[in-house]
């Protein structure tokens, strides 16, 4: 019997749901270990109005994130990634700060940005910013010149040349960074909410903790992983659109 | 006859801090209206960086290049079409939309240059191909594509830079049939650029052989097979004795490794 796929997916998450309920429900685990589906549902009591002031708070913070970690990322890598000498001096800096952990700077930004939206947003594009700049050096090295001077030949420059032959040519693995540079903001925002703040999801869901209310606990996290789904739910859309001919190409390779 | 390509004593240095490299050294040549003319040589001698600076891609360090009587200074898309080793498609564009790039870059009218563009597929004999995306198509299939490209805005030259270069050699050969049935149904000037002695004898009137370190003319060959060109001219005694002349002017410049590179 054919059964659509959704229909199975469905199924096996009810099924998932269900045990988790029995194990709780059987107490075979501590409820401040792990709060049930039921009491989840629940906490809408105790902690809705909460967490409903504090998802619009936390979103801004995310989308003005975002917006910094794009438009400086992108901007940063192109300018590094067009010019050899900054690709020189400040690419592997770049590399470098990217790879040390970037919560040992948050006590800093808090002294300098404050308690407020300021800190969390700045911690957040930083986080972006990295492999999103890093994707973007990485692309305008290293795309096919050969392409420019196929434009040339055939009478463009430029913005033109640049438009028509280049910019295509890099926007699958800007897109790429963008995917990751956007989840890093993301964390960045909700992790810093969790350590110093006033209010947010983040905010919430630390001072749940310490409360043991699990279950509103658990709200939290399920309602920060919505916010990262549907945040990443155009990206990949979008990933798949502009990078639908290399894909393809990668996997027809040598036919 | 009309000069199509005139070279005078052409010369290209590669700017250097400690080594220049004299790439191209006194290159005169001249091509007629119409002609079919390749320039064959070992890797490394030059032919491509002449072909760019004839295409006004890359500037000449000395000398001078006149297409049509007038001096080359920059690209001339209408006058002269480039055909690159690898046919170099956007991989986003359909084989169609490839060949309407050169229009569209010249603002042409979006139903004229659909038009003109499927012309050209036609007559590549891609016909049915059009709405496919580059890598759908076989390696000799993308080569017709870029040289409709190259024909769609009606060039008087045609240069071709070892454009069967990265084909086998079943499909290579076809391609050179192909090229011949081009360039009598079109008339064009072709110059082509590559390695392939036998190619370039089976295609062109007159053959330059250049040689390197600095790259320079050795010699002109005029090939006195009649035309049309068929596949059992390759065996003739006159085939023989062009392909001898070629490769013993090749190989005693030095031009040839005795061990591979």
């Amino acid at each position: 019997m054919a059964v659509s796929s959704s229909a199975r997916k469905a199924f096996y998450a009810i099924l998932c749901l269900a045990i988790w309920q029995a194990i709780c429900s059987a107490g075979l685990v501590s409820p401040i270990i792990l709060a049930s589906p039921l009491s989840i549902v629940l906490a809408v009591r105790t902690s809705g109005s909460e967490y409903l002031a504090a998802i619009p708070f936390t979103l801004f913070e995310i989308v003005v994130g975002i917006c910094v970690a794009w438009i400086l990322g992108v901007g940063a890598g192109l300018l590094i990634g067009t010019s050899q000498l900054l690709s020189v001096a400040i690419a592997p800096i770049l590399s470098a700060i990217f790879a040390v952990p970037l919560i040992v700077w948050y006590p800093i930004m808090l002294i300098w940005f404050g308690l407020g939206a300021e800190s969390k947003i700045v911690f957040g594009a930083a986080g972006g910013f990295f492999p999103i700049a890093l994707n973007t050096v990485t692309a305008a090295q290293s795309f096919d010149r050969r392409f420019v001077t196929l434009g040339r030949s055939l009478g463009a420059s430029g913005p033109r040349l640049y438009w028509k032959f280049v910019f295509p040519l890099l926007l699958p693995p800007i897109i790429a960074g963008l995917r990751i540079g956007t989840s890093f903001v993301v964390i960045g925002i909700l992790v810093s909410e969790m350590i110093a703040s006033t209010e947010g999801i983040g905010f919430w869901i630390s001072t749940y903790r310490t409360m043991f209310q699990t279950g509103d606990v658990y709200l939290g996290i399920l309602l920060a992983l919505s916010a990262c789904m549907l945040l990443n739910w155009p990206l990949t859309v979008l990933e798949r659109r502009a990078g639908a001919w290399r894909d393809a190409e990668l996997l027809t390779f040598g036919r | 006859m009309q000069r199509s390509i005139e070279i005078k004593s052409l010369g290209k240095v590669y700017q250097h801090p400690v080594r220049p490299l004299q790439a191209l050294s006194r290159i005169s040549l001249s091509v007629a209206q119409g002609q079919f003319v390749s320039i064959v040589g070992a890797s490394g001698c030059g032919k491509s960086t002449l072909l760019q600076i004839v295409a006004g891609l890359i500037e000449a360090s000395e000398g001078e290049v006149l297409v049509e009587g007038a001096p080359v200074t920059g690209p001339m898309p209408g006058k002269i079409a480039v055909v690159f080793q690898d046919a170099l498609l956007l991989p986003w564009r359909s084989a169609l939309a490839n060949v309407e790039l050169p229009l569209e870059l010249k603002r042409v009218d979006k139903s004229l240059r659909r038009k003109k563009a499927e012309e050209m597929i036609e007559l590549v004999g891609l016909g049915g191909f059009g709405d496919r995306l580059p890598h759908e198509l076989s390696g000799g299939m993308k080569q017709r594509v870029s040289i409709a490209r190259g024909l769609v805005q009606d060039p008087s030259i045609v240069m071709m830079d070892e454009p069967f270069g990265a084909l086998d050699e079943l499909t290579r050969t076809r391609m050179g049939d192909e090229l011949l049935r081009i360039w009598e149904a079109t008339q064009k000037t072709i110059l082509l650029i590559t390695h392939s002695l036998s190619e370039a004898i089976y295609l062109s009137d007159t053959v330059y052989v250049m040689g390197r370190d600095p790259g320079r003319i050795l010699e002109q060959v005029t090939v006195d097979l009649p035309r049309p060109r068929t596949i059992d001219m390759m065996g003739s005694e006159t085939f023989g004795r062009l392909r001898n002349r070629l490769w013993k002017l090749i190989s005693s410049d030095g031009s040839i490794p005795s061990s591979d590179e």
